[in-house]
């Protein structure tokens, strides 16, 4: 795909970031045309979530942008994360726009946590407020129990235990541990640890559970050709799908033959190494979106990294930590650096592809990176060349 | 011919305050809750409610409504929910569980808009 | 040991009770009002007395006082001083030896089986009592009744909860809340080729045909998968609880809040759906072991 994310910004992350979600937005869009090397006056497109509460044209406002030729929102919370980019490198890549920047930010813990009961999303009189209809009142009410629903039986078929689970939790924590813009920076935690926290939706316990944060990342999308022209190696969109499956809810697809799987996430992977040309196998580093800690093992086998069930034995050996056999959320992921939806993920990917990342993996070629689980979602193949 | 896991024919009763104190009175029970409605509120009721003997009844009359005057009744053995207030609909359902024999098992449910009333088997021998 | 453990012994050890004859031989004119007011239209008894009225011989009517010897009398009282002053059934069974014939004269003596407590239930903490009924003609046996109450004190009204989530509903929903509130669970099926879907939907997406019909479920089936709740608290719940997701044995999934103790739910826990009404306009499906 013609088409490059060029530029990285972000906020600081916290629990309380003391100011509003748009001026969150605004600091990081203006982080990333810096980091660019680009001005507000060359950007023509703007695209975020459907969950983002700062409309385009407000943040084009307070950067001073002057026009828009290009808008857009993706949906299904976190699994828009890796389609803002999408939308971006389609737009690029058909002449609609020349820059876009995808964006996201919100105070997701001093404001609105998601880890709460989210009542408005039940009683919305929408297809999807039916749909949660079937769940909320039923008492299944949050994203952890939703995840733990699926985890049971994921346990019951293969015979993956909590500490399985807990293998990432850890795996996640020593890498934040060692980068200073993560939250969990300078804290691990051992198995032990996981196994000893309480139970939040059992069998998810505290630690498989990621944080809850106030922040913002901002990523600025250009064509190859532009990108040449500006500072940073280039990040390049080898691959950017979207995916959702049969009798697919949000959080909730419990009706479909088998619990086990996610194959949205197959639907995007079998796009993913079509159209970059390449395999699980050349991957130098994986950014896989964590919210809770079983979808990360249930990636792995849609993904094609293992065969379905085996995930448990192909992370057991720590082939998730820096020198493992493909090293994962390096930056601490959403249990350790932030939950900035995913976003803050792609942009460890881009630092991973130019060597500037905190837990840098030697020789990072492709990157592969994945939006929220569970959800319709999405994924990119990012490259260095 | 009765097999395991046919079902009964529901029952349903319209429990009327008449039906609650007529029943209390043929039992022969005489609390004032079973017929006095101001005293059953003032004790904590929502409204005068069945008593035990007629739910033991009813549930005798739920199976041999469906299994003939020539069975005999050997057990009944339930268990108690919700109470069952006057104006309530009382729906008896039913399946056949258990063959030993000339007898057999029916499991049978009694519910109303509180839930389940009553559950339990009772236990029965065809001649 | 406490106080009513002694008591309980010591009831115990007084063994049967004295029996005490009822008021008036087994007789058809009771029979046939117990009859009449149950609405009960069997032919069966011309010569014998329903099984179900065995106990009906013997209560003691509209002026009666316990015995002394009462088992189950003297142990409400001392569960009474005690504290534990409300009561409610739990448990009745009743084995018939034989129908009564007219004209028998049936007489009770009743033993104290055992107390067990105090037990924490939802009513607050009380004491199981169960009590054995022996009904007697002459020295044969006729019937028995395994009857238990809990005798429990009255817990202190609950905080306030917030009142739960209640579902969006519109007119491809409505037939499942109708259902509830009837006691029925409703599982949509396509009026044009039979599929059975849950949660339903206004298009089958077998056929395409937009002819959503419903038939009443048997209310049964197995554990699929379920979560415990801890954490955060979800309104209109106390915590923990658990939230099953049950496949029917029509074939379709459907979750609810399962009301059993977390430790005892397993994947393939056989179970069957209760109702809980909240109020007149949403009654919810609840399932239940069985």
């Amino acid at each position: 795909m013609d088409a490059a994310i060029v530029g990285i910004g972000a906020t600081e992350f916290s629990k309380d970031s003391g100011r509003s979600e748009l001026q969150l937005a605004a600091e990081a869009v203006k982080d990333a045309l810096a980091d660019a090397g680009l001005r507000p006056s060359d950007v023509d497109g703007l695209t975020t979530f459907t969950m983002d509460a700062n409309a385009e044209v407000a943040v084009a406002r307070e950067l001073g942008i002057p026009s828009l030729s290009f808008f857009s929102r993706v949906g299904y919370g976190g699994g828009a994360a890796c389609a803002t980019v999408q939308q971006a490198a389609m737009a690029v890549a058909t002449g609609m726009a020349s820059v876009v920047v995808c964006y996201r930010a919100f105070n997701e813990r001093s404001g609105s946590r998601f880890g709460r009961v989210q009542t408005a999303a039940a009683t919305a009189p929408t297809s999807g407020g039916l749909d949660n209809s079937w769940h909320y009142p039923m008492g299944l009410g949050t994203p952890a129990a939703s995840v733990a629903m699926f985890a049971r039986r994921y346990m019951h078929t293969y015979g993956a235990t909590s500490e399985d689970f807990g293998r990432v939790a850890v795996a996640d924590r020593r890498h934040a541990a060692t980068n200073p813009k993560a939250w969990f920076y300078n804290r691990p935690i051992t198995l032990e640890d996981h196994q000893s926290s309480r139970w939040i939706a059992e069998p998810l316990r505290l630690l498989d559970c990621c944080q809850e944060s106030d922040g913002a990342v901002a990523l600025v999308v250009t064509s190859l050709e532009r990108a040449a022209d500006l500072p940073h190696p280039v990040a390049r969109v080898a691959a950017a799908a979207q995916g959702s499956a049969s009798d697919q809810f949000t959080m909730n697809s419990y009706y479909r033959e088998d619990l086990t799987g996610l194959p949205e996430m197959g639907v995007v992977a079998e796009q993913l190494w079509r159209q970059s040309g390449l395999g699980p196998s050349d991957m130098s580093v994986a950014v896989l979106y964590d919210h809770f800690t079983p979808f990360v093992l249930v990636q792995l086998e849609e993904l094609g990294f293992c065969p379905r069930g085996e995930a448990r034995h192909f992370i057991a050996d720590g082939a998730l930590e820096l020198d493992g056999r493909l090293p994962t959320n390096p930056h601490g992921g959403q249990l350790g650096e932030a939950y900035i939806h995913g976003m803050n993920g792609i942009a460890e990917a881009v630092r991973q592809l130019r060597g500037t990342a905190a837990n840098q993996v030697s020789s990072a070629e492709n990157v592969l990176v994945t939006a929220g689980t569970g959800v319709p979602t999405s994924a990119l193949v990012l490259a260095a060349t | 011919m009765i097999t395991v896991g046919e079902e009964l024919p529901p029952l349903s009763i319209d429990v009327t305050p008449t039906f609650v104190v007529s029943t209390a009175l043929a039992t022969r029970d005489f609390q004032d809750v079973h017929h006095d409605r101001d005293l059953a509120v003032q004790r904590g009721s929502k409204d005068i409610f069945l008593n035990i003997l007629t739910d033991t009844g009813l549930v005798q009359r739920f199976v041999t409504d469906w299994a003939g005057p020539a069975v005999r009744v050997k057990k009944i053995a339930i268990r108690l929910g919700v109470p069952c207030y006057a104006y309530e609909t009382l729906t008896f359902t039913g399946q056949v569980t258990e063959h030993d024999g000339n007898e057999y098992v029916v499991s049978v449910a009694g519910r109303n808009s509180l839930g389940d009333h009553v559950t339990g088997t009772v236990r029965i021998e065809v001649p | 040991m406490t106080d009513v453990e002694a008591a309980a012994r010591q009831v115990m050890g007084w063994g049967e009770s004295a029996r005490r004859p009822g008021r008036d031989p087994v007789n058809l004119p009771m029979v046939r009002n117990w009859l009449e007011a149950l609405g009960d239209a069997s032919s069966a008894y011309a010569e014998e007395a329903p099984p179900a009225m065995a106990q009906v011989w013997t209560m003691g009517g509209l002026h009666h006082t316990r015995a002394d010897d009462d088992p189950l009398g003297a142990m409400l009282a001392v569960l009474d001083e005690a504290g534990y002053t409300s009561i409610v059934a739990t448990d009745c069974e009743q084995t018939y030896h034989r129908y009564l014939r007219y004209g028998e004269e049936v007489a009770l003596a009743a033993r104290l089986e055992s107390v067990v407590g105090p037990k924490r239930t939802a009513l607050g903490e009380g004491w199981f009592v169960t009590t054995r009924n022996i009904w007697y003609v002459g020295d044969e046996p006729v019937a028995e009744m395994m009857f238990r109450v809990l005798k429990f004190a009255p817990a202190p009204a609950e905080p306030p909860v917030e009142p739960l989530i209640r579902p969006v509903v519109n007119r491809d929903t409505a037939y499942f809340w109708e259902g509830t509130a009837r006691g029925e669970l409703r599982i949509q099926r396509c009026e044009a080729c039979g599929e059975l879907r849950h949660p339903p939907g206004p298009m089958c997406p077998s056929c395409n045909e937009t002819k959503p019909g419903w038939l009443v479920a048997s209310g049964l089936g197995e554990v699929y998968s379920y979560v415990v709740h801890h954490h955060p608290p979800v309104p209109g719940r106390t915590l923990p609880f658990v939230v099953a997701l049950v496949e029917l044995d029509e074939g379709v999934r459907l979750m609810a809040e399962l009301d059993a103790p977390p430790d005892e739910v397993h994947i393939g826990l056989p179970v069957r759906i209760a109702f809980a009404a909240v109020d007149d306009e949403l009654t919810m499906p609840v399932w239940r072991r069985r």
